[in-house]
């Protein structure tokens, strides 16, 4: 059995003390039994996580119909033309898109200012951390009713402020604009916590001395905030853009509950990608097409990711360099 | 299939360039250490600051109040203009018909169940992995971990085509392990589980235990767990509040007669109730429970998050 | 280090709270632990049902329990049918979750016999052959698969009527005896007229019916042919029928006569008791619904009346045994009861689902219902029943259906122009059957 520190090289003395050499079946158990420890994790993991997901590029070559899984027709890359020719998926698509945006970009901007106030010294500061990541308790489908209320077009909570106010009711469920806002709107008041606290502790792990010298230079807290905290925060911000910009792309719970209604509107005006791919496979339960949805979002994710991953490497390559 | 906790340490791989400041221990808990980094951060909070926070907290909360006041009232309450905002005198009458009708407390059962399963499950998969990535040595070690790490950021939901086959294949559809199996797969908390062992479990330690004659599963039990038991239990928070509100895969794989409390609640949304004051009852029992554990350990999720956070 | 004590503090109570509520949970469970065989044959049976079937409120699984010392019934409801189908299929996909018994709607039966009669019991196994004079001939066929298997047990046809608000028929001046209606919308153009002079004078928020989507629902249950012809080809986009029926629910969506709702809905089982509609298009089943939804405050203010432009038929119902079923026998012998002639009889009487059983039409042509302000329903269904066309039944019916009067919807509540939403109904359509 060798045991190692994970990130410096053993020391030579380390690696076989003469007396525990051992029997040859002995030497055999120590080289295996790290492997054992593994075992129960990578079991599952194929089973259950790395098997779906390779196995659904295969099916999404096939016509699968949920009623007949067994008999599987070859179908090539028929599901996928099908997919481009298809209007709905190009609108779920686009939804998946200004859904994305709306609810992103909001909830990260708003983040970042909540954090930047919690990095305050604060009376309470437990508190407050603790209320604002409150949302994050609930879950999707908890807050999507909740929700689904506050935004009712004749008796919601939200259309009477309106009023108040004198705007006239919003058609919460069936104006395209106005329906993404209110799914964005779940997202936002469920992620935005969350966020707040993942820039916080980014915000807390930049060195005092750059606020110190910043501080010197008679930097006001604007300046210290742009001029610090922000470069200070990129490896994070990437990192909040890319797993946001993944939850954005498989938005499912809030467009399905937001009118219990599959399509995700009378005329898609919500339907996400990841609630198409969801109608088609148990909806209209053609699962050979639904894998070949869940096969973009994937390609859709990596291209994402790595165009995040280009853009910040560019940014800070030319920071560098100035 | 608990996708949303993944995230938290996620940035690792991401932006390994930039380590953070201060020693392991204020890494490890988000906290600068003290005295030492409060320095260049001695801004006290004005007015305004406060004005905008606890604006942020009436918003965060205001949905949750929201819901009791909908839960205490009756459907006719709701459908009228302006609507009620305070809380009214139903709320044990809505239990009740929640209970009856939608099944809430097969539900919580069945939530208590899977979520547990879940939670133990993983922590202890992801230890004994955890562990072996962080202190043991053998061939493939550095592409098993790069496969974990990688798969880390995709969403199961992707592959839930095939694994609904699957469970349909083994007759699975309905039952609960069909939720509980696939839950137990948490790359993220075996990386978590990886990192917290570097950092605080010195290697003399093993190797004093190993001069002893010690075997490895010994080190295991009574060095490696104890050491590693503040780490296993953020680790179990977390799962267990994500299994609870785990949504897609449940939908998919469970139907109403052997329900999640995700699962009768995407019921009651879709007519299963005809009065909206008793939806919202069932609303509120199936968020109480992750409420009262985020009310007990409120400052540990904190902690957890904002230490998943810094790791990268 | 403090924090890893907070944090182990922290795991113990959470420890705590789960055992708790572990225990409790065991508790709590343990009561009902009754749904296995116990000793003395007590059996459970389970019922998966989706809308307003009745048999609970109409106290007949008390009664059979009765009769049946041992026998508890369980049963789950979803109240939207696609809803229910989706999940009943991947059931059926996954072998797991099925219930003894499973409602099967009149849209879903050429599905069941054409492409899973493998997945459901041939009821001739346990003698259903002996029971096939009890029901009307259209009926029984249409549950009977290629090879003769009997795969389910007809329940309720659904004869159609118009159901009305007298009150609101008051305020705004119309006449409200049934017969006088019944003159004056003999025609589905009469009928819209109507709700225009409906429309000028009604107080409040109170619309002409409750959805165009239900308008279409009920004339294209008039005819024969609708989406397929009897040789199983698919026609719905050149039936001249079905354009009528699209024309005239446009017309009505146009001239806002509806209070656009979506059937089955929150909104829309709110809006019986807010009064939101002032006529709702009534299949036998929909009173049921009407009852259950307006509750004893609605008692008396509404009326039936018989169908602008003629008899038919929208839905109805089987009972069918999943192979998977725990308990096949039991669940025949349930449903073999419950289906019998004197039960849908009662069923009828206290609910409305109107009796597939030749024998009960007879039996209920007397009926009156005094939540309906005493109207003779068992001759306005029973007449409706005789003179409705025998449709053609094809395997996609209801999904065809559902993505019409979701087009319907779009013209009706987002003024979509009807062209566009024809287009969309078609693109639907295909995505569906696709």
């Amino acid at each position: 059995m060798t045991l190692t520190a994970s990130q410096a090289p053993a020391p030579p003395g380390r690696t076989a003390p003469p007396r525990r050499r051992g029997s040859a079946p002995r030497r055999a158990w120590r080289t295996f039994s790290p492997y054992a420890y593994l075992a129960p994790f990578f079991t599952l993991f194929a089973a259950f996580g790395l098997f779906p997901l390779v196995y659904t590029a295969y099916v999404s070559l096939y016509r699968v119909e949920l009623q007949t899984p067994g008999d599987m027709q070859w179908r090539g890359f028929g599901n996928y033309t099908a997919l481009l020719g298809d209007e709905y998926f190009w609108l779920a698509l686009r939804n998946t898109f200004t859904i994305g945006v709306l609810s992103t970009v909001p909830q990260l901007v708003m983040a970042l200012g909540l954090a930047h106030l919690l990095n305050y010294r604060l009376r309470g500061r437990t508190f407050l951390r603790t209320a604002i990541l409150l949302p994050y308790a609930t879950s999707v489908a908890a807050a999507t009713l909740v929700f689904a209320q506050l935004f009712g077009s004749d008796f919601g909570l939200v259309n009477y402020v309106l009023g108040v106010v004198g705007i006239d009711p919003v058609d919460w469920q069936n104006d395209t604009v106005a329906s993404q806002i209110a799914v964005s709107s779940i997202v936002i008041w469920r992620w935005t916590g969350y966020n707040a606290l993942i820039y916080l502790a980014g915000m807390q792990s930049i060195p005092n001395e750059l606020y110190e010298a910043a501080a010197m230079d008679g930097a006001s807290r604007w300046r210290q905030f742009f001029h610090v905290t922000l470069p200070g925060l990129r490896p994070t911000i990437v990192f909040t853009v890319v797993v946001s910009t993944i939850g954005a792309t498989q938005l499912f719970g809030e467009p399905l509950l937001l009118e219990g209604q599959i399509s995700g509107g009378i005329s898609h005006q919500y339907q996400t990608l990841g609630l198409y791919m969801y109608e088609q496979g148990w909806g209209f339960f053609h699962l050979g097409r639904a894998a070949a949805i869940a096969w973009v979002m994937f390609l859709l994710i990596v291209v994402l990711v790595g165009v995040n991953a280009l853009i910040a490497r560019r940014r800070s390559r030319k920071e560098a360099g100035r | 299939m608990t996708a949303p906790i993944a995230p938290a340490a996620a940035s690792a791989p991401a932006a390994p360039a930039t380590p953070p400041a201060g020693d392991p221990a204020a890494r490890r808990t988000g906290r600068p250490r003290r005295g030492a980094s409060r320095a260049g951060r001695t801004l006290h909070a004005g007015p305004v600051a406060y004005t905008i926070l606890i604006l942020a907290v009436l918003v965060s909360a205001f949905p949750f109040y929201w819901t009791i006041v909908a839960a205490s009232r009756s459907n006719a309450d709701l459908a009228q203009v302006p609507p009620a905002l305070l809380p009214g005198p139903n709320l044990m009458r809505n239990f009740e018909a929640v209970l009856e009708e939608a099944d809430i407390g097969k539900a919580l059962l069945n939530s208590l169940i899977v979520s547990g399963s879940i939670t133990l499950g993983t922590v202890l998969c992801c230890t004994l992995a955890g562990f072996a990535f962080a202190k043991l040595r053998f061939r493939g070690r550095g592409a098993l971990l790069a496969v974990t790490v990688g798969t880390m950021m995709i969403p199961p939901q992707l592959g839930v085509i095939p694994l609904f086959m699957l469970i349909a294949e083994l007759g699975w559809v309905n039952q609960l392990q069909a939720v509980i199996l696939p839950g137990l797969v948490s790359a993220f908390g075996v990386f978590f589980m990886r990192q917290y062992l570097v950092q605080s479990l010195p290697d003399e330690l093993i190797e004093a235990a190993r001069v002893d004659g010690a075997s490895t599963a010994r080190i295991f039990w009574s060095i490696v767990v104890p050491v590693a038991r503040p780490g296993m239990a953020v680790l179990g928070l977390l799962t267990f509040m994500a299994a609870w509100n785990d949504f897609f895969w449940p939908v998919v794989a469970l139907t109403s007669s052997e329900p999640t409390v995700q699962v009768a609640l995407r019921q009651l949304g879709g007519g299963y109730v005809h009065d909206q004051s008793v939806i919202m009852a069932g609303t509120l029992l199936g968020t109480l429970p992750v409420l009262l554990v985020f009310g007990l350990l409120g400052r540990q999720i904190v902690g957890g998050i904002m230490q998943g956070a810094v790791k990268g | 280090m403090p924090i890893a004590r907070a944090v182990k503090r922290a795991a113990v109570r959470l420890g705590a709270v789960a055992l708790t509520g572990a225990l409790l949970a065991a508790c709590g469970g343990s009561t009902d632990d009754t749904s296995s065989d116990g000793a003395g044959g007590k059996v459970t049976i389970t019922v998966d049902l989706f809308g307003s079937f009745g048999y609970k409120e109409a106290g007949l699984y008390a009664e059979y329990e009765k009769l049946h010392p041992g026998v508890t019934i369980k049963q789950t409801d979803t109240e939207d049918e696609a809803d229910y189908w989706k999940s009943l299929q991947t059931r059926l996909a996954g072998g797991g979750g099925l219930a003894d018994v499973q409602g099967i709607e009149v849209g879903r039966i050429a599905s069941v016999t054409q492409q899973q009669a493998d997945r459901f019991t041939d009821l001739r196994k346990y003698g259903a052959d002996a029971l096939k004079d009890q029901f009307a001939p259209a009926k029984w066929a249409a549950a009977t698969g290629k090879g003769g298997e009997v795969l389910g047990l007809g329940t309720d046809v659904g004869p159609e009527a118009m159901c009305y608000r007298t009150d609101l028929f008051k305020q705004a001046g119309l006449p409200t005896d049934r017969d006088e209606l019944a003159k004056k919308w003999a025609t589905w153009d009469g009928y819209l007229e109507l709700g225009k002079q409906y429309k000028a004078k009604a107080t409040g928020k109170s619309a002409w019916l409750d959805s165009v989507g239900s308008l279409y629902s009920i004339m294209i249950g008039q005819e024969k042919e609708r989406y397929y012809d009897a040789s199983g080809k698919l026609i719905w986009e050149e039936n001249p029928a079905l354009r009528t029926a699209w024309e005239h629910s446009v017309e009505a969506a146009k001239d806002g006569l509806s209070a656009k709702l979506d059937q089955w809905s929150p909104a829309w089982n709110q809006a019986f008791a807010a009064g939101s509609f002032a006529t709702i298009p009534c299949p036998a089943w929909m009173l049921g619904y009407i009852k259950g939804q307006a509750g004893e405050s609605g008692k008396g203010k509404w009326d039936v009346a018989p169908l602008p432009g003629g008899a038919g038929n929208w839905g109805g119902s089987y009972l069918a045994v999943p192979k998977a079923a725990a308990h096949k026998k039991e669940a025949y012998e349930l449903i073999k009861w419950l289906t019998a002639p004197e039960q849908q009889t009662r069923l009828f009487e206290k609910q409305g689902n109107f009796p597939s059983a030749t024998g009960a039409i007879e039996k209920v042509a007397g009926a009156k219902d005094p939540f309906f302000s005493d109207a003779p329903i068992g001759k306005i269904f029973g007449d409706a029943a005789k003179a409705a066309p025998v449709q053609v039944l094809g395997v996609h019916d209801q999904n065809i259906a559902q993505q019409i009067t979701n087009a319907l919807s779009e013209v009706e509540r987002k003024g979509t122009s009807p062209e566009k939403a024809w287009s969309n109904a078609k693109k639907g359509v295909a995505n569906t059957i696709g």
